[in-house]
């Protein structure tokens, strides 16, 4: 194929993504997706490889090919699609939820168009179904093996969850931006014939193989080929820790993370879609955004861990903090071993609810420094990039109101960049709220580098008294609770910027 | 005589209507002041009419000082007050971060720096103040922000568009401590709308860029009177014109006043052409802008940004794509033909330009193609330099493994398919169907690309206006008088009601008369409305005492047509209710639009389409009545229209070309 032609095919694929992702988002129901934009889609190849992605979410990025993995070998017929959301067969974590549909051109599979979004309830016991304090999956709310989606699912499985109107309006959602990238690839068909797919699929896929490969070439610093770094996560029990050794072989990389911790008996285990997806964000950051996140791009990318480690846990271990809190460590430690500073390297994940409502939030902090400038503050800075719900939207819906929300000033580790500032967010509660705190970085401040100091630590106050980083509990009417989000490390020696904290 | 001037980046354009007759002219755009280049403008037009500045009775402005200013981020010395433990929430954003994996890439940094944002000690919740701000701390407020020595004020409290009686408090208590000289902007009236980032952030930049676009307006104002000219009104970010003080004590109302212009103008060509229903496309040197006209008016959003700043107030729907004549096209690490973001703009420009440029860019591959003329020089200004352009495009050939003109036809395509990804996804977040639209090309270089993306999207009518550089000097002249007025109500369930409706828009009716000057002024409404729960609104028009039933019936069609679904249990809240104000602007016929009809007809070896073919060349201004059909290239005096085999061209009355697909 010319460079003409696989630019144009390349644009068509991505406009294909961006548009289900339009649709996606218009289209749902739920402030999590619409306004949080908690979502990605994706158009996959019919061998199960991902060949473009509209990127709204990082910890979406490698763990949309598990899903089509799952559902690829069963028996397809046009207009039926498919529903996941267990972390061992192709999901994340509950609340993600994965539609897949086969596209036909004739009788003939020549696509899967997916999308997944982050649904703000699939059951269980805990409103918002995002439990600090579950042990098994079974009490994260409800697990969909890979099946069928039809009415009859849709119904049976919105009866077993909160506000299943919503969730209702949201499943259709996904299925009608399936229907746009089925269009669109039937348009692709129609113009170049499925064998002629085919052949773009491949050389789709080769071109983001070469230039990943063109960029981890240039990863090694001075012919140095092994980078090591070690971090820990907050478990309730103590801290556990992650390893990483990174190796260069010419231009592939090996990410290994041996000598890791065995998954816990909280929820911070990973199933090794999300491992992966975090690793990948990595390696973007560390090479080039603008190749196309696909099957090919991961092909030089190797991941190891072992079976029954923090990073590649077995059934039924809970999961619902490694996609959102251990993804972000797994992150931190492949940048940290790149001599990178780091950022808050938490969602500081906040569910508030009852009976009749749920609230989640998750809460910007502050970035690490880049070597050519200072960390942002206040913003998600690694596996999540959501909005925030406005104050206004906010006490308008629910019971509670906002008392403070501004930037933790001198949070951010000083160095010849500065980190990024954390944030601090007060709520109080007008009614009874059961609250569920997923945070981490409480114990142990995110890394400054090359000389530059740590960022401070992030706090959970309840009244003024310190909670731990994974909390749950009740609050009763006029009961506060404060949420100080940690900041970024900064990078270099501070006394070179010329300005010190 | 009725007399438009619209302050392009090079140019700055005047258009005089004089008995029906259009006459045009130009000036250079003088950055430092602009209104030296519009008097310039002014001057020249004059003088084509032989008319004293007396005879103009009236005079509309579009201009970029505040759009231009808010680019570089520079404001005067602006405070802000927030509501006591909120004052960084317009540093706070959205707490995203502008670029997924650039992990530093920012927003732009607030107007208002930390040292200048000040605590208001007050509360208001959604059912009223939860925490009283006395008078007394009103006072203490303007005290400290005085102290400051700032030229502008920004007040902006929680819950405000709904309970702005501690705005209005501290409002007083500001003026009357900082006299009339410093800009002030309350969120409630500026703004009006829920959502407190948004809100702050727009009221911010209101205060912060009023008191440079005042001094703009008020050496306009006084080279006007010099010179004997009515006093001009000012086109809004909504399409609608404002009176010149208004404008100057409300720059936020202004950010899209060039933009607005332009779509104004294309509005009124696409009703003069009969083509009420219009995709416009305006390519320029550095971007694309893109418009939908419905029904001869065009789409209106309630919200939107610029430089990566919202702005919550009404304004033309313009989406901007990076892809324009100076896109420059390179090889990437993959082998790969790309076509921008990267532009050689103005200056260098173009390899063709011969200023210095060497990179190839999508200019260079239409002249080395034949789809430019190499004999005459581009809009009247630019002397092309074929042999500079062939040069660029062979080196980059040359690195792709391709011949020339297969990389120059190679650049065209890429950067069509570019432009094709943002219309596709621009027209489902409009939820148009382009099929049932005609594409309207204009700016320098929209009506070489027409023709390509008009087949990609379906569409079968081209329209291209034969003047398209005063384009939006025309829609300053054609434009409606215009106010506005919104306000978030948050209306739902039994509090939903045709007569608390009817309260409301009455209110702000009268307001937006008053502001506008004529009692009798036409209104209508756009009612912001959702299922609740939902955190996305639909605009629904209608007049100004709507039953809640016929909201509802509305709201549904619509959200079906746009989402492809409707819940009939959902409940309905109507977030916000804005009424707008217009007196219309002159009704144009389509004879004021034509040229004076000169034509050389030639032929030219043009590559078009994977062949070389003969193809007619059209130069100057074409007639009314006159016909072609492609492979056709109708050079017009700012701009080039390309009409490839299968597609026909006839001028109408308007001077305005159709080009229709006529199958192959």
């Amino acid at each position: 194929m010319d460079p003409v032609e696989l630019q144009v095919v390349i644009g068509a694929l991505h406009a294909a993504c961006e548009e289900m992702g339009a649709v996606l988002i218009r289209s749902a129901h739920s402030a999590n997706i619409k306004e949080r934009r908690d979502a990605s889609t994706a158009l996959f190849a019919p061998t199960g490889e991902m060949v473009m992605q509209a990127e709204h979410i990082p910890v979406h990025l490698g763990a949309m090919p598990a899903a089509v993995a799952a559902v690829r070998d069963q028996e397809h017929v046009p207009g039926r699609s498919w529903i996941l959301n267990d972390p061992y067969r192709g999901g994340t974590h509950l609340p993600d939820i994965t539609v897949i549909t086969p596209v036909f051109a004739a009788d003939e599979i020549v696509a899967f168009a997916a999308s997944r979004a982050h649904h703000a309830d699939v059951g269980g016991p805990t409103p918002g179904s995002m439990p600090a304090d579950s042990t098994t999956l079974a009490d994260e709310g409800v697990v969909i093996e890979p099946q069928v989606l039809d009415d009859e699912a849709i119904e049976r499985l919105v009866a077993q969850m909160r506000r299943p109107d919503e969730r209702r309006a949201d499943l259709r959602a996904q299925l009608a931006a399936a229907r746009v990238g089925a269009t669109r690839i039937g348009e692709l068909v129609e113009r170049v014939g499925s064998d002629g797919v085919r052949e773009v699929y491949r050389e789709v896929l080769d071109y983001a193989e070469r230039r990943t490969r063109a960029c981890l070439a240039q990863l090694s610093d001075h012919g140095r080929q092994v980078w090591r770094a070690r971090d820990v996560l907050e478990a309730r029990e103590g801290d556990l820790t992650i390893c990483c050794k990174a190796t260069l072989r010419g231009d592939a990389i090996v990410l290994d993370f041996t000598g890791t911790g065995p998954q816990h008996p909280g929820n911070l285990n990973c199933p090794l879609s999300v491992t992966r997806s975090a690793c990948l964000f990595a390696i973007r950051v560390l090479t080039d955004p603008d190749i196309p996140a696909n099957a090919g791009a991961m092909r030089p990318i190797e991941v190891i861990a072992p079976p029954g480690c923090l990073l590649n846990a077995r059934a039924p271990a809970a999961v619902v903090g490694g996609n959102v809190e251990t993804s972000s460590r797994v992150a931190d430690v492949v940048l940290g071993a790149f001599g990178r500073a780091l950022g808050q390297g938490t969602m500081n994940n906040l569910t508030l609810g009852d009976q009749d409502t749920v609230y989640y939030e998750t809460i910007g902090g502050g970035q690490g420094a880049c070597p050519d400038r200072d960390g942002p503050s206040g913003v998600h800075v690694a596996m999540s990039n959501t909005l925030n719900t406005p104050i206004e939207a906010l006490e308008l819906a629910y019971p509670m109101r906002i008392v403070e929300y501004s930037l933790r000033r001198d949070s951010g580790g000083a160095g010849r960049r500065r980190g990024g500032d954390g944030v601090v967010r007060e709520i109080e509660a007008l009614v009874a709220l059961r609250y569920s705190l997923i945070t981490e970085r409480r114990r142990h401040a995110p890394r400054g580098a090359a000389g530059g100091s740590d960022g401070a630590p992030g706090r959970n106050l309840l009244d003024g008294r310190e909670l731990p980083a994974k909390s749950i509990g009740d609050l009763a009417p006029g009961q506060r609770l404060r949420i100080e989000t940690p900041g970024g490390g900064g990078l270099g020696n501070p006394a070179k910027a010329g300005r010190l904290t | 005589m009725l007399l438009g001037v619209d302050v392009g980046g090079t140019f700055t354009d005047a258009v005089l209507l004089v008995d029906g007759r259009v006459l045009t002219a130009k000036a250079p755009t003088t950055p430092a002041d602009q209104s030296e280049g519009v008097l310039a403008a002014v001057r020249a037009v004059l003088s084509r009419a032989g008319a004293p500045a007396e005879a103009v009775t009236a005079f509309s402005h579009g201009m970029t000082v505040a759009t231009n200013a808010l680019l570089e981020g520079r404001g005067a010395r602006t405070a802000h007050v927030l509501t006591e433990g909120f004052t960084d929430l317009v540093a706070l954003g959205r707490q995203n971060r502008p670029e997924l994996y650039r992990l530093c890439a920012a927003w732009p940094e607030p107007l208002v720096p930390a040292q200048l944002r000040f605590p208001a000690p007050e509360r208001t919740g959604p059912d009223g103040p939860l925490r009283e701000l006395s008078e007394a701390d009103a006072e203490r407020v303007a005290e400290a922000v005085a102290r400051a020595g700032v030229q502008a004020v920004a007040v902006t409290l929680l819950h405000a568009y709904r309970h702005p009686g501690h705005e209005r408090r501290l409002g007083r208590a500001l003026r009357a401590r900082l006299g009339e000289e410093v800009a002030l902007s309350l969120s409630h009236e500026v703004v009006g709308t829920v959502r407190e980032y948004e809100r702050a952030a727009t009221t911010e930049v209101d205060a912060a860029l009023s008191p440079l676009l005042a001094g703009y307006l008020r050496r306009l104002a006084g080279r006007c009177e010099d010179a004997g000219l009515p006093e001009p009104t000012i086109m809004q970010s909504s399409g609608g014109l404002i009176d010149l003080s208004s404008a100057a004590a409300h720059a936020a109302w202004t950010v899209l006043s060039g933009p607005a212009g332009g779509a104004a103008g294309a509005a009124h060509v696409a009703r003069a052409a009969g083509t009420p229903d219009a995709l416009c496309f305006d390519m320029g040197g550095t971007s694309c802008d893109v418009c939908v006209v419905d029904a001869g008016t065009v789409q209106e959003q309630g919200a939107g940004s610029i430089a990566d700043r919202p702005l919550a107030l009404p304004m033309v729907a313009v989406h901007t794509v990076g892809a324009g004549g100076g896109s420059i096209a390179w090889r990437d690490a993959g082998g790969v033909l790309r076509v921008g973001p990267r532009s050689a703009g103005a200056d260098p420009g173009p390899a063709c330009y011969g200023r210095g440029g060497t990179d190839p860019t999508v200019t260079d591959a239409n002249l080395v193609l034949g789809r430019l003329a190499s004999d005459a020089p581009l809009a009247g200004e630019v002397t092309l330099d074929l042999d500079a352009a062939r040069r660029s495009v062979e080196w980059l050939a040359a690195a792709l493994d391709l011949s020339p003109r297969e990389c120059a036809a190679g650049i065209i395509r890429v950067a069509d398919a570019e432009m094709l990804r943002a219309l596709r996804v621009v027209t489902v977040q409009r939820g148009i169907d382009p099929r049932g639209y005609a594409l309207l090309a204009f700016g320098g270089a929209g009506g070489l690309h027409a023709a390509a993306i008009a087949a990609e999207l379906g569409i079968e009518e081209i329209i291209c206006p034969s003047a398209s550089g005063v384009l939006a000097a025309l829609g300053l002249v054609v434009s409606p008088r215009r106010r506005d007025a919104q306000r978030s109500v948050l209306l739902t369930g039994d509090g939903l009601t045709g007569e608390a409706i009817a309260a409301v828009t009455t209110e702000l009716g009268e307001r937006a008369r008053r502001e506008l000057g004529d009692p009798r002024a036409g209104l209508a409404a756009v009612y912001e409305l959702r299922y609740r729960g939902q955190s996305f609104e639909l605009g629904v028009p209608g007049d100004l005492t709507p039953t809640p039933g016929w909201l509802r019936k509305r709201f549904e069609a619509s959200h079906e047509e746009r989402y492809g679904y409707r819940d009939a249990d959902g409940e309905l809240e109507l977030v916000t209710i804005r009424v707008s104000a217009t007196i219309p602007g002159p009704e144009l016929t389509a004879e004021a639009g034509a040229g004076d009809g000169e034509l050389i007809r030639s032929r030219r070896r043009v590559w078009l389409g994977g062949e070389e073919v003969a193809a007619e060349i059209l130069r100057g201004l074409p007639a009314p009545g006159l016909t072609f059909a492609g492979p056709a290239i109708v050079e017009l005096p700012e701009s080039t229209l390309l009409a490839p085999r299968g597609w026909a061209g006839e001028v109408d009355a308007g001077a305005t070309i159709h080009l229709r697909q006529t199958g192959r």
